[in-house]
């Protein structure tokens, strides 16, 4: 046996699944630091309403308590919808429409299964529609959010992992000793947390 | 220098790795295209960022997989834009699939077995 290239078939083999698993994380990551930069603004805009009404529309707040279903549903939706649009037009750079949307569905169906858990676990819980409850609807939603980030990281890239571990602390931290500031807090820390995060994805490549 | 075939004896025929394949860029790129589904075609783009490969260097292994019938280029404009597509041809997949499977009995006559 002889070989005169540098290739043994020992690092062949390693070359495939490796490039066949990078691959795969390119397709499905495709647009993944603008996303992440959207989605900052749309937890960040949800934050934000929260502190706001908390302080300066409390008897809005006391006489509607249900108002954090129909707030975070309607910035969700907006952002679903967004993200879809960011995932396709990213995509297009890479591969020809069917692979793109082949690619895209799978990264859609995950997300929009952990925002439908975020939302339908409180809901059928019976958190969201009571008052004495109802506030803690967005610490749950929050959870499940993160948690949809460490697993989409540890399947395809550790650093969403890392910043899932970082959203979460972003609202669980203030929201214990932050008080009334808890709110307005965590949306400034999330927003330092995804232009960051998204600053350190396009050094790694990711778009 | 130009690579030669890496290949082993069996008792009955020689195992041969083809050599336009067994080089690491060529390698990557062709595994990056069969990885796909038949009908799909990755950008030029995608491709050098993925491999992250200069565009003289993709070029150039592009072309040795070209003149093989491995893979086609087709250029396209897409809003104005131009787009080079590469998408791995039947014969491309069939080379790589037994490259493939001689790489597989490689290392199952290998001592030491696979990596």
């Amino acid at each position: 046996m002889k070989n005169q290239s540098n290739l043994t078939p020992e690092t062949s083999l390693r070359t495939i699944h490796d490039t066949m698993s990078q691959a795969q994380s390119a397709m499905y990551l495709a647009g993944t630091s603008t996303i992440l930069l959207l989605w900052g603004g749309v937890v960040a805009v949800g934050y934000l309403a929260e502190f706001l009404i908390a302080n300066y529309a409390t008897d809005f707040a006391d006489n509607s308590p249900w108002f954090h279903a129909p707030l975070w549903g309607a910035l969700v939706a907006a952002g679903m919808v967004a993200s879809g649009i960011i995932g396709s037009r990213a995509s297009k750079q890479l591969a020809d429409p069917d692979t793109a949307r082949r690619a895209g569905l799978k990264v859609f169906a995950f997300w929009i299964t952990v925002v439908a858990a975020a939302w339908v676990i409180p809901a059928l819980s019976g958190i969201w529609t009571s008052p004495e409850t109802a506030q803690h609807t967005a610490s749950i939603a929050i959870g499940i959010i993160a948690l949809g980030y460490i697993l989409f990281g540890l399947m395809f890239r550790l650093e969403l992992s890392v910043l899932g571990i970082g959203i979460a602390a972003a609202h669980y931290v203030p929201s214990q000793l932050a008080g009334d500031n808890a709110y307005a807090i965590t949306a400034v820390l999330i927003l330092i947390l995804v232009v960051g995060g998204a600053l350190w994805l396009r050094k790694t490549g990711i778009q | 220098m130009a690579a030669e075939n890496w290949h082993t004896m069996t008792d009955s025929e020689p195992i041969i790795l083809n050599e336009t394949i067994h080089q690491p860029t060529r390698l990557r790129i062709m595994t990056l295209l069969v990885s796909q589904p038949e009908s799909s075609r990755l950008t030029y783009g995608f491709i050098q960022s993925n491999l992250v490969l200069t565009g003289g260097n993709l070029t150039t292994h592009l072309r040795k997989l070209e003149d093989a019938n491995y893979l086609r280029i087709t250029k396209e404009f897409h809003n104005q834009k131009p787009r080079t597509w590469i998408q791995a041809t039947r014969n491309g997949r069939k080379a790589f699939a037994d490259y493939y499977s001689n790489l597989q009995k490689v290392l199952d006559l290998r001592p030491s077995g696979r990596a």
